[in-house]
């Protein structure tokens, strides 16, 4: 913008901002249309995402004075562990949580801008429906099988190298910064037929959701399931999930998940490991038949 | 949307289809694409070189040029591996201008220089080859929509049908541009999508092998395109020019029967000007 910082404007520094607007996309519920709302909070130091959300909630009314319902979003561990509170804010996704508005303020003066995600149907506001990263996890089989009434004695051990491996992507917390900034994962979000009960309609979403893309993080979990030594035990059913319709193939290797992961995975390492094991066992499928 | 008429049957396909894609892009497109621009490198160091280079290739005989070579190896990939594109393409959801991080913008330019390809050849093919030999096809349709302008037997029609005018040298500049960077960052890509290099340590490395050879490419396919533009007409080549009142037009020098003939008596004619319409005085049957 203008080169010479006016220091009554928003922006000149933490000391001199007084105010600034936050616009938000809100949606009344599911399928309904959405719509920009213009919000003005008083500024206070160290403020994040979430707090700005509690004092928008405490007052309800838009920046031109008009009372309205409370802004719904979502948070639980406030120290981005949890993955809840992920939202696109100021048009990258991120946890509004660690989302800290100085640095907001900095990047872009005098506003925030906060959309929900974009690739998961809207429940309400920036409260979005991400069960299909958890049918996602049932796909792939994203736990170690030791269910038993027997006791199994302790399990193989596990080398420095694969312990250290597993640890990075065991921080993975289906928050879905990944998904929502890849450009190969696309939104699914059916409309209920009428006269449709909820069971017909999960099993129908069930079915769509079974055929979308994995996404980075599932491919990143088989990575870390079949390298441990038990989950290995039981890796072919994760390579079916990885290359049946909507696996790895469906990845275009532009890398965005890992630039947007908070939790610095190394997805795009996994991606192309299990590119190499996905190959080998397809090949593997047809001739040991 | 034809993706999702196409994703009920083909889904269960969809890891293969990919491998494939992926596959036909380096062998045998990249590798038809590396020979193509280098034969027609060749033309720097003048026609006679360059026409020597076609007479190669032309030697195998009408059969094996067409059956064997055109269309399995080359038209039938790049279609699979274009049409396949195009429902890629149509499938994703470039986001660019939120996350303009350099792996993005590279995916989204491999993008766009895949369908820029995909025009490019096709049009390239009809202005150059006419797409098939059949002569009602030749005399029909591509005679009067100007295309069929390459004779292999008199190369130097490839060098003035770029001459001719100067939206042909840019769509040439353009296309051969787009296909080699497509080529080169599709290197990369593949080396992630066969797990070849794996850690964000080779990938970075795996970059210059691929940027090496797409800037190779890049200078070939300029020097075709020079070559081309500078291009005189045959001299004392194989192919001795005939003076007509229009130094432009070449006459139909070509009239000696050759193996390619007996597909397309049409193919003789050689001096063909966009506009004019199709000129029968070259025939010898
Ligand atoms: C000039 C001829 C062409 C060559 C040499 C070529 C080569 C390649 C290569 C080597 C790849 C990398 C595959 C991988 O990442 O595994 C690729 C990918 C791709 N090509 Fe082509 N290609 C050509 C023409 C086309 C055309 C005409 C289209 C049509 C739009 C197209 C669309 C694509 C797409 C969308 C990808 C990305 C696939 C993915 O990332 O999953 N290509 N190409
Ligand atoms: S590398 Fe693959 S999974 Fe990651 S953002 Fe790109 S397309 Fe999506
Ligand atoms: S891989 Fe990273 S970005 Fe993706 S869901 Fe897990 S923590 Fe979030
Ligand atoms: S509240 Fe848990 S990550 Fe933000």
């Amino acid at each position: 913008m203008s080169s010479p910082r006016d220091p009554y404007e928003h922006g000149g520094g933490p000391a001199r901002r007084e105010a600034f607007d936050v616009v938000v996309l809100r949606q009344d519920g599911p399928g309904k249309p959405s719509y920009w709302e213009r919000h003005r909070v008083a500024y206070e130091p160290d403020m994040n995402v979430i707090s700005v959300l509690q004092r928008i909630a405490a007052n309800a009314r838009t920046a031109e004075g008009k009372p309205v319902a409370p802004i719904a979003w979502e948070c639980n561990c406030l120290e981005e562990v949890c993955g809840a509170c992920t939202m696109v804010i100021n048009r990258r996704v991120r946890q509004a949580c660690t989302a800290l508005v100085d640095r907001l303020l900095d990047e872009h003066p005098g506003q925030i801008e906060l959309r929900p995600m974009s690739k998961f149907p809207v429940i309400r506001d920036l409260v979005v429906d991400r069960s299909r990263m958890f049918e996602t996890l049932k796909k792939i089989r994203a736990w170690l099988p030791v269910d038993s009434y027997l006791d199994m004695g302790p399990g193989p051990r596990q080398s420095q190298d694969n312990q250290e491996l597993a640890y990075v992507l065991s921080k993975c917390m289906t928050c879905g910064c990944c998904l929502e900034a890849c450009p190969q994962y696309v939104k699914i979000e059916l409309q209920r037929q009428p006269g449709e009960t909820d069971e017909q309609f999960d099993q129908r979403q069930k079915a769509a959701f079974d055929r979308g893309f994995l996404g980075a993080f599932a491919i990143a979990q088989i990575d870390l399931f079949n390298t441990n030594p038990i989950g290995e035990m039981t890796s072919r059913e994760r390579l079916d999930a990885l290359v049946a319709e909507g696996g790895i193939q469906v990845c275009g290797n532009a890398q965005n998940c890992v630039r947007v992961c908070p939790k610095e995975i190394p997805l795009t390492r996994s991606i192309a490991r299990a590119g190499r094991i996905a190959t080998r066992h397809v090949l593997k499928r047809w001739f040991d038949r | 949307m034809e993706a999702n008429c196409l994703a009920p049957s083909l889904g269960r396909y969809e890891f293969v289809l990919r491998r494939l894609h992926s596959l036909t892009g380096l062998m045998p497109i990249g590798g038809y694409l590396a020979f193509h621009l280098l034969t027609n490198a060749s033309i720097i160091d003048g026609v006679e070189v360059y026409q020597r280079r076609a007479d190669q290739i032309h030697e195998l005989g009408v059969t094996t040029v067409v059956l064997l070579l055109e269309w399995p190896i080359i038209f039938i990939p790049i279609l699979f591996h274009g049409i396949l594109g195009i429902v890629i393409v149509s499938r994703g959801k470039r986001n660019v201008a939120d996350y303009p991080f350099i792996g993005n913008i590279r995916y989204t330019l491999q993008r766009w220089t895949g369908v820029i390809a995909f025009l490019f050849i096709i049009w390239h093919v009809f202005h150059m080859h006419g797409w098939f030999k059949a002569s009602w096809w030749v005399e029909n349709v591509v005679r009067p929509l100007g295309g069929g302008r390459f004779d292999p037997h008199n190369a130097y029609t490839a060098a003035q049908a770029i001459q001719e005018s100067v939206w042909v040298q840019a769509m040439f500049f353009v296309g051969v541009l787009a296909s080699v960077y497509h080529f080169a960052n599709g290197l990369w890509t593949m080396g992630i999508t066969w797990g070849v290099w794996t850690s964000p340590r080779a990938q970075r490395w795996a970059n210059v092998p691929c940027a090496a050879v797409g800037v190779f490419l890049a200078c070939a396919g300029v020097a075709a395109l020079i070559g081309m533009l500078v291009a005189d007409k045959p001299g004392a080549g194989q192919v001795p020019p005939v003076q007509t009142q229009d130094s432009r037009i070449p006459t139909p020098t070509a009239s000696v029967p050759s193996p390619v003939e007996f597909a397309n008596p049409a193919r003789i004619e050689v001096s063909r000007f966009p506009s004019s319409p199709p000129q029968r005085a070259g025939r010898t049957t």
